[in-house]
């Protein structure tokens, strides 16, 4: 285990210190990043502009949410940005030098590329949690603290494992692009809001088919301590390992079809 | 470059003319021809954006069932998002990330030695894949229409004038694409443009939410720069929300700015020949 973890970090500090070798790289990646949540932010308040709460909601909690996505998106972009090359590594058939290495294949693909645009993402996450609590009905005790680090590592959790299923679709779709992934990236984006807006067929997907719910929405309100959503909130440490191991399994399945591209 | 730059400066032989146009004519069909190759991860890419759109329909939904708010009712606004829908998925899939790669790669060396224009090369290309763009997102749009309880007709009124302000997004947003593209020139890094671009593009043309639900400054920022013209004019004139003398100087920036962003682009392109350099030979 612990040799696991050594080797994880080295093959990430790795990758690290080549995008670095391109200072500008880092500094568009992240900042783009800070961008485009901006805009997000920048967004939910026109909205709420002009109406004080939606579905009971109100403009701070909502921020809260939009937090948790996107402190969960980057904590998967900084450690397992790797998931989005698979659909390159399968189609050129690059998985079989990753196959002949002593370390899991599945950990060498998620070290494979490190995303800065993760470090804006928890600049900002971490920024607008900040303002958040100022202005919530919140009640700060060591246990509450504790709560929220924990809620928020499952809820990244829950994005890791999401983000490794649907990228697993390389070994049977072969494209050379993740646009699967991708897509159903911007479907778990609808957790970015209260999910009671979205009608029934939706709700249900994003909280039993692909839960991206538990990125954001419950743990949110598990927080906030909300009602029902609160109890399910909880449960997201045990969603976070059920989709994790659903990514693994995924993998697995992948890697027994997987037979290299054609020579 | 010198090639291409001499061609230009004299008038054409009008045989000469019209076998360009012939060279772009099927430029426009190889570019429609390529995103047809990779049809699955277009539809994919439709998808991502369909579920962007649906977001934004239940959240205004929810909204707007207390009462209208500045002056956009539910069926408004639905009419409204969905135009600006189809506007923004016209030059979203193919052009700047080709462009991106050919320059990162180099490749972009044998398009300079072509004896035809890399602008209107890249806008042929871009015009024959926005046609199936355009297609697929209407059918998109309809489709969501029937699920929401359907949209309004287009204004009769302003009808002829959002007729022309639709076909005024295809040149603006190929001028923005493109001259996003090109900066590869000079950062090699696209990835984050990119996202840049389409994060600036969607608050400034108004496409998640009319620029009247904006502070002040954006909205006259956006009245004078192109980003209104990508979707929130055409947007606006369907729904009817845009009438008189300001709907007709509104088209007029669209169409200004059309011209205008190509001239730029052009300048954009001669300063990035300077810059480039390409690696072996």
């Amino acid at each position: 285990m612990r040799r696991t973890i050594r080797l994880y970090r080295r093959l990430l500090g790795a990758q690290v210190r080549a995008t670095l070798e391109y200072e500008a790289d880092f500094w568009i990646m992240s900042l783009s990043a800070v961008l485009v949540q901006g805009i997000g932010v920048v967004f939910l308040w026109a909205i709420f502009e002009s109406i004080p709460e939606i579905n009971g909601w109100r403009f701070w909690e909502v921020v809260l949410i939009y937090a948790f996505v996107v402190i969960s998106e980057g904590l998967s972009t900084l450690f397992t940005q790797g998931a989005w090359t698979l659909a390159v590594t399968v189609n050129f058939g690059q998985l079989d030098a990753l196959l002949m290495r002593p370390f899991p294949p599945l950990l060498q693909v998620l070290s494979s590329e490190v995303g800065f645009n993760g470090l804006g993402n928890l600049v900002l996450g971490i920024g607008l949690v900040a303002a958040a609590v100022r202005h919530v009905d919140f009640t700060w005790s060591p246990g509450r603290i504790a709560l929220g680090v924990i809620l928020v590592i499952a809820a990244a959790g829950v994005k890791i494992g999401l983000n490794l299923l649907t990228n697993c679709a390389a070994f049977w779709l072969r494209s050379p692009y993740s646009m699967f992934a991708f897509s159903m990236h911007t479907f778990g984006e609808l957790a970015r809001f209260p999910i009671t807006i979205y009608g029934l067929g939706v709700r249900i997907a994003i909280t039993a088919v692909l839960p991206y719910a538990f990125m954001s929405y419950f743990p949110a309100a598990a927080v906030l301590s909300d009602g029902t959503a609160r109890l399910l909130g909880l449960l997201t440490p045990l969603v976070a390992i059920y989709c994790l191991w659903l990514g693994a399994t995924a993998f697995r399945l992948g890697l027994s079809r997987y037979e290299s591209s054609g020579h | 470059m010198k090639v291409a730059a001499a061609l230009e400066a004299r008038p054409l032989p009008a045989d000469t003319r019209m076998r360009h146009l012939r060279a772009y004519r099927s430029m426009a069909r190889t570019g429609l021809k390529s995103l047809l190759a990779y049809q699955t991860s277009f539809l994919f890419g439709m998808l991502a954006s369909t579920f962007g759109a649906l977001s934004m329909l239940y959240l205004w939904r929810s909204v707007l069932s207390a009462g209208p708010r500045h002056g956009f009712d539910w069926p408004q606004m639905k009419a409204y998002l969905l135009v600006a829908f189809v506007a923004g998925s016209l030059v979203s899939s193919y052009t700047d990330y080709r462009m991106a790669n050919r320059i990162k790669q180099g490749d972009v060396a044998i398009d300079l030695v072509r004896p035809v224009d890399y602008q209107w090369s890249r806008f042929a290309e871009s015009l024959g894949v926005a046609a199936y763009e355009a297609g697929t997102a209407v059918v998109v749009a309809l489709g969501a229409a029937a699920l929401l309880g359907g949209v309004p007709l287009p204004d009769p009124d302003t009808f002829g004038l959002f007729v022309v302000s639709a076909l005024l997004v295809f040149p603006l947003r190929f001028g923005i694409v493109y001259m996003s593209g090109l900066l590869v020139f000079w950062t090699q890094n696209y990835v984050g443009l990119q996202a840049a671009r389409i994060a600036l593009i969607t608050l400034f043309s108004g496409a998640l939410v009319p620029l009247v639900f904006l502070p002040e400054w954006i909205q006259v920022a956006s009245a004078y720069l192109p980003f209104a013209g990508m979707a929130s004019t055409p947007a606006l004139l369907y729904s009817g929300s845009l009438g008189g003398g300001a709907a007709a100087t509104a088209v007029l920036v669209q169409a200004v700015w059309s011209a205008g962003l190509w001239l730029l682009a052009r300048g954009m392109w001669s300063a990035a020949c300077r810059k480039l350099t390409i690696h072996g030979g």
